[in-house]
């Protein structure tokens, strides 16, 4: 999309729009850059927020037998305890189900959200401002409100205890989802879609083979949203799953406890970080398109 | 159905298509929103009615039975100590958290809006921990606040302080509130982009007219981005006041498996807490049901006071390029 490529040079923005410099004093421009404060002060907070990944690190590779010892590195690091974590629970196991389970809502709530989005945007029907409305106010409905009535629902259907409710929520979308997509296509020319008409191509074929395919960095924001939102959920699969199918967030949560329900912490910080890993990395990998999703979509 | 009424007088006129056209159009619009209209009123509309009718009965969950029991329920929320207490304390939680989240994220953002070295590195590194599911950020801080194995305590050792309890009694909200605000960079990237729609042409006319840095922002990018920051208020506000899950796992023992919400310290007895024990310890589903709803007009009071009393600065600009795009 164009509109990311800043509205009319902007502030001070990334590498990737190197704008308005003449307009303004040489000087300024060369101290603002060489300034060391807001550096520093960047520096500092960065580390402020990493260092929790730092203790919880030592932490994963700190002996059981020294875990109460006050220093700060153990006497020895033991890499086996990450071992001894995965084996404590059936990790790959969760790890899986935590997979399929967000992955099947993700890919299902993205497209469906797509759709949703697309109506909105473009096309007109009777009562649509009052349905718009109705999706505005829906995500103001807090989802424990809707949980619990919704298990008493699924249980008469007998979908308690399988990932079927995953994929009616998927299907149905998500509405801040659908929110930016509504924002996002509205953005587009007319042109586009009229172009399209006059080459006798249906709304279905529009929608599939014009605005779909300019929509990437919208579709993979909306993608990781999604799988992050199930793969940190801890609610859900421990109100409609049951230990044999349930999600990797509950098992790393409720596993690492001894026969008297006190927590093994060295396990626990060797779990959650194996956890965290693929959010970390999904995120990392779709960082661009997710900034790009919002800047376009966003805002207005 | 008033497709048909609404387009008979002279549309064809104005070359606007027929009647038939605009049912088909109708048609299509019904037909690309199906998924989510029928998905929420399965799954949306009819929980909350369904909540609404149990909150005026005394259901226990169990019996086919559901006593009508009128206005009681919301009579004993409205009086109840307990309840009223967690309900005081989770809007306590959410008067800190919000203000922070909010100011925090924006005076980060236009740090990292500003040129340096390494700004993408940076940039990364301070918005990581929103992007970490809130289990793992519960879990990674309650063993940093452990007592006998916690960094924390080990902290507060070279400065001479004895081990603190942090997980039980007042201490655990002050670690609720940390856990909280570790995610404060989750507002950076809608910030950055916002400070990237403030147009330069005013900033530099401020500048000319000699406005210093506090005039700018005052005058110049806070009504720019104001619409941003009055959305993300309310959506912080409506997480904040559901937090649930930090408060069920930061407690030391056993409280993980669910069900047990019994060594949750009260300070940490947060409103959502109240209302799962209401159903899953207590079989009150008609007083849990009564919470929600509750807790749902509290949402939208909230909200609404949040656009009456922040809304009237709000500053809409008219986007010349709007129509262009």
């Amino acid at each position: 999309m164009t509109a990311i490529k800043s509205p009319a040079g902007s502030t001070d923005t990334g590498r990737r729009d190197p704008a308005p410099v003449a307009s303004r004093p040489p000087g300024a421009r060369r101290l603002a850059r060489r300034s060391p404060i807001p550096f520093g002060i960047a520096v500092v907070v960065a580390v402020v927020m990493i260092l929790p990944f730092v203790t919880l690190i030592i932490s994963a590779l700190t002996p059981a037998d020294q875990m109460g010892i006050n220093r700060w590195l153990p006497g020895y690091l033991r890499l086996s305890n990450f071992a001894d974590a995965v084996r404590y629970i059936p990790f790959w196991q969760l790890a899986k189900n935590s997979l399929v389970l967000s992955s099947v809502f993700g890919i299902l709530t993205t497209f469906s959200s797509a759709l949703t989005g697309y109506g909105f945007a473009r096309l007109h029907g009777p009562a649509k401002n009052a349905l718009f409305v109705l999706l505005i106010g829906t995500m103001m409905v807090p989802p424990i409100v809707t949980l619990i009535p919704t298990y008493l629902l699924f249980s008469d259907f007998h979908l308690v205890g399988t990932y079927w409710p995953w994929v009616l929520w998927g299907a149905a979308g998500t509405p801040y989802a659908i929110f930016l997509y509504r924002q996002y296509f509205s953005a587009f020319p007319k042109e586009l879609e009229e172009a399209a008409v006059i080459d006798g191509a249906g709304k279905l074929r529009i929608f599939f083979q014009v605005f779909l395919p300019l929509s990437r960095p919208l579709l993979i924001t909306a993608f990781v949203l999604a799988f992050n939102a199930v793969w940190g959920d801890f609610i859900g699969p421990n109100l409609f799953l049951n230990q044999s199918n349930t999600t990797l967030a509950v098992g790393v949560a409720t596993g690492y406890e001894n026969s008297q329900g006190y927590p093994l912490y060295n396990l626990l910080a060797g779990g959650a970080l194996i956890y965290v890993v693929p959010v970390l990395l999904l995120f990392l990998f779709a960082q661009r398109s997710y900034v790009r999703g919002f800047a376009t979509s966003g805002l207005k | 159905m008033t497709a048909t009424a609404m387009s008979g007088s002279g549309a064809a006129a104005r070359g606007r298509p027929g009647p038939l056209r605009r049912l088909r159009g109708g048609l299509a619009f019904y037909g690309f929103i199906s998924p989510w209209l029928i998905g929420t009123a399965a799954l949306t509309l009819y929980p909350v009615g369904y909540a609404v009718y149990l909150s005026f009965t005394g259901w226990n969950g169990m019996s086919p039975f559901k006593p009508w029991v009128g206005l009681s329920n919301y009579q004993e929320v409205l009086t109840s100590g307990d309840t009223l207490s967690t309900l005081s304390r989770t809007l306590v939680l959410t008067a800190i958290v919000v203000p922070v989240t909010i100011v925090g994220s924006l005076l980060l953002a236009m740090l990292l809006n500003k040129r340096m070295r390494g700004r993408a590195v940076l940039r990364t590194l301070i918005y990581i921990p929103a992007i970490v599911p809130p289990v793992a950020a519960a879990l990674i801080w309650k063993v940093i606040f452990d007592k006998n194995s916690g960094t924390a305590n080990r902290l507060l050792a070279v400065f001479g302080v004895h081990p603190l309890n942090w997980l039980t009694g007042g201490n655990a909200f002050i670690v609720l509130i940390v856990v909280l605000l570790w995610a404060l960079g989750s507002g950076i990237i809608i910030d950055l982009a916002a400070l990237q729609t403030v147009p330069a042409e005013q900033l530099e006319a401020a500048r000319v007219d000699g406005a210093g840095p506090f005039g700018r922002f005052r005058h110049v990018i806070l009504p720019a981005i104001s619409p941003i920051l009055l959305f993300q208020t309310v959506l912080t506000v409506i997480t904040t006041l559901q937090t649930f899950i930090p408060a069920i796992l930061l407690s030391p023992i056993g409280s993980s498996s669910m069900g047990q919400t019994t060594n949750i310290p009260q300070a940490n007895d947060v409103y959502m807490i109240d209302v799962y024990e209401q159903f899953f310890d207590y079989s009150r589903y008609g007083y849990g049901s009564a919470m929600l709803v509750v807790f749902f007009v509290v949402i939208v009071a909230m909200t609404a006071l949040i656009f009456k009393f922040l809304g009237r600065s709000v500053f809409y600009a008219v986007d010349p390029k709007a129509g262009k795009r």
